[in-house]
């Protein structure tokens, strides 16, 4: 009598111990571990294991690290790294062109991707100037770090900071122009 | 903000000598280049404004420099007989009297240059708007603006571009140098060059126009004041800080500038370009 009791309540258990088991398999998060290396070429493969096993919503924070890693070790060679490491990222699905060409130019190109539009300067960056500035200046900040403290490409940031001054004063005259219509 | 009436004849003055180096350059830019700009910021009325412009300015800095070396010898001679503190003697007196005749003198001058000079101010002003907002404003995408300002700067070396704004405290030879400096680099970066030029003396001439208005408003306020003062042989802070200023927009005697060393320039291997750049 009462081992009939026993039993199912037995089994019964141990199904809910295995379902729990189960699902908390299947939302277990990957570890998604940071690269442990100093070497940029080695913690760029680290990374590229991570992204392919269920990491890549941490792609921003994997991109920062590689960055800092780079910063440890600056050369003109490591722009190329970057490169390719985005190019492989698009090719793998994890990133879309779009997203890759802004990685990479938001760090190591000269030219300001705050600054695409497809209107005129009176009817689109002149209403919204002041976050355009906003914008140009974390770009600019982005910049530093990548052509400067991890390329070593000096001259590149300089024409930077040179440009973004320049397009201040250029912007700043021509909306002046423009509200006086 | 806080106006101080006896401070804007040497804030417009500022602007106005400013005005004068700009122009000059901004005329030579554009008849030494060959092929003519692509950017059509400049046609012939607003080169022809900007030269109407120089003469004025030029006029009135002329005119000024002999009252304002007149200025700065009574000034010294105020200083070297130690009058400070000594108001009551009457050789101070005296002096003070002659040093608040030659301000007189100054204020006259601008009275009687400053409506030609409003006039050719805002005419370029005016000629340079328009020609901004249809070319730049207009005309361009903010990309497209970006592009125009790299053109001609060749990659890896950057030419140091003279600074523009904020020409306060340094010799007026000095601005002009710079001018021409930017003149003789300018075949290489045209459209850059321009932009950057006219839109430089477009917001110069923008703060002038302001000024010059505000100026005139004053100018009578602070002659009765200064007429007041002669009465007593008196040498006012302001009108002291007025011929300081003056003094150094023509011998740049305050540039306190400190200058930082900028990092040595890169080395040259940036040959790399990216399949994802632009």
């Amino acid at each position: 009598m009462n081992t009939r009791f026993t039993l199912p309540v037995a089994g019964l258990a141990s199904v809910l111990a295995a379902a729990a088991l189960l699902a908390s398999c299947a939302t277990t998060p990957p570890p998604c571990n940071s690269p442990t290396t100093k070497n940029l070429s080695a913690a760029i493969d680290q990374v590229q294991t991570e992204l392919l096993n269920g990491c890549e919503a941490q792609f921003d924070r994997y991109y920062d690290e590689l960055l800092t890693i780079a910063e440890g070790d600056p050369k003109p060679e490591n722009k190329r790294a970057f490169s390719e490491f985005l190019v492989w990222s698009k090719d793998q699905g994890l990133l879309s062109r779009r997203q890759a060409e802004r990685y990479y130019n938001t760090y190591f190109n000269v030219k300001f991707v705050a600054l695409e539009g497809d209107y005129n300067n009176c009817s689109h960056s002149c209403p919204r100037r002041d976050r355009v500035y906003l914008e140009m200046e974390r770009e600019l900040n982005a910049k530093e770090r990548g052509l400067l403290k991890v390329s070593l490409d000096n001259d590149g940031y300089y024409r930077a900071n040179e440009l973004y001054q320049e397009v201040e004063l250029v912007l700043e005259a021509t909306c002046t122009a423009c509200a006086a219509r | 903000m806080n106006w101080n009436p006896e401070r804007i004849p040497a804030a417009a003055l500022l602007a106005c000598l400013a005005l004068a180096s700009a122009d000059a350059a901004l005329a030579a830019t554009v008849s030494n280049k060959p092929d003519g700009p692509t950017i059509r910021l400049f046609p012939t009325t607003v080169v022809e404004d900007l030269r109407q412009t120089s003469t004025v300015a030029r006029e009135m800095e002329t005119g000024l420099q002999e009252v304002i070396g007149r200025l700065d010898q009574q000034q010294q001679l105020y200083i070297d007989s130690k009058c400070e503190g000594a108001e009551d003697d009457p050789g101070c007196q005296r002096m003070a009297k002659q040093l608040g005749a030659t301000y007189l003198e100054m204020l006259a001058i601008m009275e009687e240059r400053l409506p030609d000079m409003e006039h050719t101010v805002n005419n370029t002003r005016l000629s340079l708007e328009k020609r901004l907002r249809s070319e730049l404003g207009n005309k361009m995408t903010p990309w497209m603006l970006q592009e125009t300002l790299l053109a001609g700067a060749p990659e890896g070396k950057t030419a140091p571009a003279p600074k523009l704004r904020g020409r306060s405290g340094m010799r007026l030879s000095e601005r002009f140098k710079q001018y021409y400096q930017l003149v003789s680099t300018s075949g290489s970066r045209s459209d850059q060059s321009l932009a950057v030029l006219a839109a430089d003396v477009y917001l110069d001439m923008e703060e002038t126009s302001l000024l010059i208005a505000r100026t005139r408003e004053e100018i009578a306020r602070a002659t009765v004041m200064e007429q007041v003062n002669q009465s007593f042989g008196i040498v006012t802070p302001e009108m002291m800080e007025v011929v300081g200023g003056v003094k150094s927009i023509l011998f740049g005697e305050t540039g306190s500038d400190i200058q930082i060393a900028g990092p040595p320039p890169a080395q040259v291997e940036q040959a790399y370009t990216s399949p994802l750049q632009y």
